[in-house]
């Protein structure tokens, strides 16, 4: 009984629970978000109720609050004509891009391993596939996930240690959405990056171009490694171009710089994109290696596989199709017009003082929650009775109620 | 001792009226037997109860135990066991038996008859050398004569008629059993031979020599027309078990690429400083599993389509069966992930 590579990744998680075509990305995403906008009206047209029968008994009981309390129910009133505007689902994905960038960016500043920022990025994209930012806002989950990936990527550090990466944060607040996010998750931990497959694509180019290579050949019959490295040093420096001849040295700087594009890409489109969902890691990393070095990567592929096989053609199609989806991100040109930026710029603070308006106002304390949920957990494990969980719930109802008077409605930003 | 009897005798009162009434004599009869059951079984004969070694009585020591010899059977009392032969064999005191007996092989009987107490000991010997099962035989007539001439042994050595000869072959056959059960120990049995002819042998080394080799053949020989004590016809021959697999972890699977061949060293630059690493090597880290684990993350998924494969599956990829019971609830979306609780 064997098992052939192919076969050890079908057997993944990645492959079978975090594997989709576009049209189911774009239906979960679409769902994901009439819920999220259902359970948000509802929620906010219940508080507003709760917050209306307060102001008024307040106003009842007692002359003098009222015009202290005037301040926060005054805006609320007005405010409840108007529909609550929640996002689309676009919008939704900008900002889930949006907190993966930032993600990024926090792993750069925590000098964090590759793996960790990239594991958290995709923890980011799979919690947010049946999550809605606006029921789980994108900085929280963000700083949890990162703390996540550096667990499962092994390197880990104490909470406390990890909090001290971010002003005015404590442990708790970093742990209080961890369970979600890995119920979210589905306890699915293992992400299946392209970076060492990059490595190991390297490995073998380099052999190749130094004669050695021992692989399998399908390019022609009793073909010798010199023979491979003869051909490899005439390929054309470019797509579309007349072959050329190169020295061995020449040949080890491009396929070094070939290895640095396309970890650049790796690093960046390739995480910032639904490349991982649509594609396999080996197909990511053949793409972006494709997009770095063309004429290489096709003749490294024409030696693993007959260029004639159907697989062959299938392959460099699906190749294609990837390598089009990762220099469709923005981060793909260097070089890209200041202008795109600050558009994109622009467009993203838009949309996050649109989510401050449409959070799901159950959700924005996830500390409290989680203690509300840790305390019934230690109360519940006697098992349930009626009566007492019925309390329970009421008693944490007026929790919440007062918790919300207390700090008042969140004030309109100008 | 007044006390215990009447109680006894209540005891049975009681019962006696639950049984609907007794006459008087068979109720004091009831009370008779009781205080018999009471007593520790004895043997009845008053003889018995005095050891005939060294006259001692029970009655004068309550504590006195008999032992006996499978060897001869004789009883003696556990004292004069120890006298006589705690140091080392002696021969049977009791007059016209003279057996040499060993200390160990005294134990208490068993059975009130030593008769039925020697029988047992032959028994349990026979069924020691000949335990062939009825699947060891070709048919149920052959292992019906089995039994029956496993039988003829046992009454031979009970009625003592050749009893000589049949304990040699008894003899031989365990030994055959033995050896086929383990041909590793025959083989020892062989080199233990050696010391036997060196007396011999001493004289010369030369003749030593050349009878090691000679010895061989003849032993094969033996093994064909050897003496095994007993032929029973239809006794399958005894195949050996086969040798337990060394134990595979991965159940007899097996990872065999499909686009690549693990080369024992690949030279780049970038790795030069880890394979020089001491700290690395020290602990055993081995390149190649580096080589092998990058090159089978390159290739792992190298055919395979998602969409395609998606597609072909029918179900969609979002199977709620998975995780806990909340989280495939949060899947399907009927819920959010729950902090709100179980209410
Ligand atoms: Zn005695
Ligand atoms: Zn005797």
């Amino acid at each position: 009984m064997k098992l052939s590579e192919d076969d050890i990744y079908r057997t993944s998680t990645q492959f079978n629970h975090w594997s989709f075509t576009t049209q189911q990305l774009a239906a979960q995403r679409l769902k994901t978000n009439m819920q999220a906008t259902e359970r948000v009206k509802a929620n906010v047209a219940r508080q507003r109720a709760q917050r209306l029968q307060q102001a008024e008994s307040d106003s009842l009981s007692s002359g003098v609050e009222n015009g202290s309390g005037a301040n926060t129910p005054l805006p609320d009133r007005s405010s409840d004509v108007k529909e609550v505007d929640c996002l689309t689902a676009e919008e939704e994905l900008m900002i889930v891009d949006e907190f993966c960038e930032r993600a990024l960016a926090l792993g750069a500043h925590c000098q964090f391993p590759t793996e960790v920022t990239a594991s958290c990025v995709q923890f980011l994209r799979r919690f947010y596939l049946y999550n809605s930012p606006m029921t789980y806002h994108g900085q929280n989950i963000s700083r949890t996930a990162m703390f996540l990936a550096c667990k499962t990527e092994n390197a880990h550090q104490s909470v406390e240690t990890f909090a001290t990466n971010f002003s005015k944060t404590t442990a708790e607040q970093i742990l209080a959405p961890e369970y979600v996010i890995v119920q979210g998750l589905r306890f699915q931990f293992d992400v299946k990056h392209p970076f060492r497959g990059l490595k190991g694509g390297h490995l073998e180019l380099v052999e190749m171009a130094r004669g050695s290579y021992e692989g399998p050949n399908n390019i022609e019959d009793g073909m010798t490694s010199a023979d491979l490295q003869a051909r490899m040093l005439t390929l054309p420096r470019k797509a579309h171009e007349p072959s050329a001849k190169t020295s061995m040295q020449d040949m080890e700087k491009r396929l070094t710089s070939a290895y640095g594009f396309a970890s650049h890409i790796l690093k960046n489109a390739a995480l910032l994109t639904d490349a991982y969902f649509l594609y396999t890691p080996s197909h990511i990393w053949l793409s972006s290696h494709l997009l770095a070095d063309e004429p290489l990567t096709l003749f490294y592929l024409s030696i693993k596989l007959p260029s004639h096989s159907p697989l062959y053609i299938k392959l460099l199609s699906t190749l294609r199709s990837c390598a089009a989806l990762l220099s469709s991100h923005r981060t793909f040109n260097a070089q890209r017009s200041p202008d795109v930026d600050a558009k994109h710029k622009a467009r993203v603070k838009q949309l996050i003082e649109k989510l401050k308006s449409c959070r799901d106002p159950d959700k924005v304390d996830l500390v409290k929650l989680n203690q509300a949920q840790k305390r019934d957990a230690v109360e519940g494990e006697g098992g349930f009775d009626e009566s007492k969980a019925k309390r329970r719930k009421v008693e944490r109802e007026t929790y919440q109620k007062e918790s919300d008077n207390f700090w008042g409605p969140e004030l309109p930003k100008a | 001792m007044s006390k215990q009897p009447t109680r006894a005798n209540g005891a049975s009162t009681k019962r006696l009226a639950e049984d609907g009434g007794a006459s008087p004599l068979s109720k004091s009869l009831h009370g008779l037997s009781l205080q018999h059951a009471s007593r520790p079984p004895a043997v009845a004969d008053s003889s018995s109860d005095i050891c005939p070694v060294c006259k001692s009585s029970r009655y004068l020591n309550p504590n006195m135990q008999f032992k006996v010899n499978p060897e001869c059977y004789h009883k003696m009392c556990e004292s004069c066991v120890d006298r006589i032969f705690s140091h080392g064999p002696a021969p049977c005191p009791i007059a016209g038996c003279a057996r040499t007996l060993r200390k160990a092989k005294f134990r208490r009987q068993t059975f009130e008859d030593l008769k039925v107490e020697r029988e047992v000991d032959i028994r349990r010997r026979v069924a020691g050398a000949m335990n062939k099962k009825e699947e060891d035989f070709e048919t149920l007539m052959d292992y019906n004569d089995y039994l029956e001439q496993v039988e003829e042994i046992t009454w031979n050595l009970i009625l003592k008629v050749d009893v000589e000869a049949t304990e040699g072959r008894l003899r031989r056959w365990e030994d055959h059993q033995k050896a086929e059960l383990n041909p590793n120990a025959r083989r020892r049995e062989f080199d233990s031979s050696v010391p036997t002819d060196h007396v011999v042998l001493k004289k010369g080394a030369t003749q030593r020599k050349t009878a090691a080799p000679a010895s061989t053949p003849q032993t094969i020989a033996n093994e064909m027309n050897e003496d095994i004590g007993f032929k029973f016809h239809g006794l399958k021959k005894r195949v050996a078990p086969p040798p337990e697999a060394p134990f595979d972890p991965f159940g007899g699977w097996s990872i065999a690429p499909q686009y690549y061949v693990l080369q024992d060293d690949y030279e780049v630059d970038w790795l030069t400083n880890q394979k020089n690493d001491v700290k690395h090597s020290v602990g055993g880290y081995d390149m190649r599993d580096f080589y092998n684990r990058s090159l089978r993350e390159a290739f792992g998924g190298f055919g395979v389509f998602i969409e395609d494969e998606i597609n072909a599956r029918g179900t969609p990829s979002l199977d709620p069966h998975v995780g806990t019971k909340q989280a495939a609830s949060v899947a399907v979306g009927a819920r959010d992930v729950n902090m709100d609780d179980v209410f």
